[in-house]
């Protein structure tokens, strides 16, 4: 349920903590698995999981309209871009480069020191919190009205990438170059 | 035991990590990518985060609005990212960003 409007104090029933905390692990989990995982398949499928997730913590703490918007627009056409993207070539091959490479150790250690240096920026930081004001118009009114222009522009950006998915998917399919793909489309 | 803002913006700063270790340590093309989206994420997440726990929740859908427009620029630089990638692939026959190097 949106819980947007109430008031701007952190969430305390039991079970909407516990589905906070638990898509929260899965979401860094799988976030993990996308960017770890050698096969460039089982890395799609993890990316995928995490654009749902996001759209179920969504669910606690944002409109309905972005978890929709979440869920069917930008899962959807991501999932069938990459989709295409290894249909249209083959992309199924693991990684020439193996763990504890060079690349691994210094992407690992930019990483941990730009996390440590926001977490120092969070816990350093008082966020103002304060009671929240009059609940102004739903989200799809804000849009609509306040947006308008960015809408339009975002529906055409959308409209084009979904355009550019489906050209990619009713291409045809490359054979691989390991001989394992089938040629699906006319020469 | 409670789920407010700092929760949400430390998982949005791990996300941003991790994707920065997807850009910075793979050589693949559809992986680098792939974290580039994680950190649009990272940031549309604390941007409902603020919208939903902090001051963002004076300025009514503002910070929802915004990760909207996160996640539609996100997608479309995805689009053109894997147009590109489709390209390098065609050339080298591989994700690699850095196979011509034989």
């Amino acid at each position: 349920m949106p819980l947007i409007g109430a008031l701007p104090q952190p969430i305390t029933s039991a079970p909407l903590v516990f589905f906070v905390y638990l898509v929260l692990i899965l979401l860094i989990g799988s976030a993990l698995a996308t960017v770890l995982l050698r096969n460039t398949l089982y890395a799609v499928g993890a990316f995928a999981a995490s654009m749902v997730l996001v759209a179920l913590l969504y669910l606690a703490i944002a409109p309905f309209l972005l978890v929709a918007l979440q869920l069917l627009v930008f899962t959807t056409v991501s999932a069938v871009l990459l989709i295409g993207l290894l249909r249209a070539t083959t992309g199924l091959r693991t990684s020439s480069v193996g763990r504890l490479s060079p690349e691994w150790i210094i992407g690992g250690a930019v990483s941990a020191i730009l996390f440590a240096l926001l977490a120092l920026v969070l816990g350093a930081s008082s966020w103002p919190v304060q009671p929240c004001c009059a609940i102004q118009e739903s989200f799809g009114g804000v849009l609509a009205n306040t947006y308008a222009v960015g809408l339009a522009v975002l529906a055409v950006i959308v409209a084009s990438a979904a355009l550019g998915s489906g050209l990619m998917l009713i291409g045809p399919t490359r054979p691989s170059p390991r001989g394992g793909g089938e040629r699906s489309g006319r020469r | 035991m409670s789920a407010g803002l700092n929760l949400l913006l430390v998982a949005s700063a791990a996300l941003f990590a991790v994707g920065v270790f997807g850009v910075v340590a793979r050589r693949s093309a559809v992986v680098m990518l792939l974290g580039t989206q994680f950190m649009f994420m990272a940031g549309a997440l604390a941007f409902v985060a603020f919208a939903r726990f902090g001051l963002g929740a004076q300025h009514g859908r503002a910070g929802a609005t915004t990760a909207l427009f996160a996640g539609a620029v996100a997608v479309a630089e995805l689009a053109v990212g894997l147009a590109m990638a489709a390209l390098i692939y065609r050339e080298h026959r591989s994700f690699a960003l850095d196979a011509d190097r034989g």
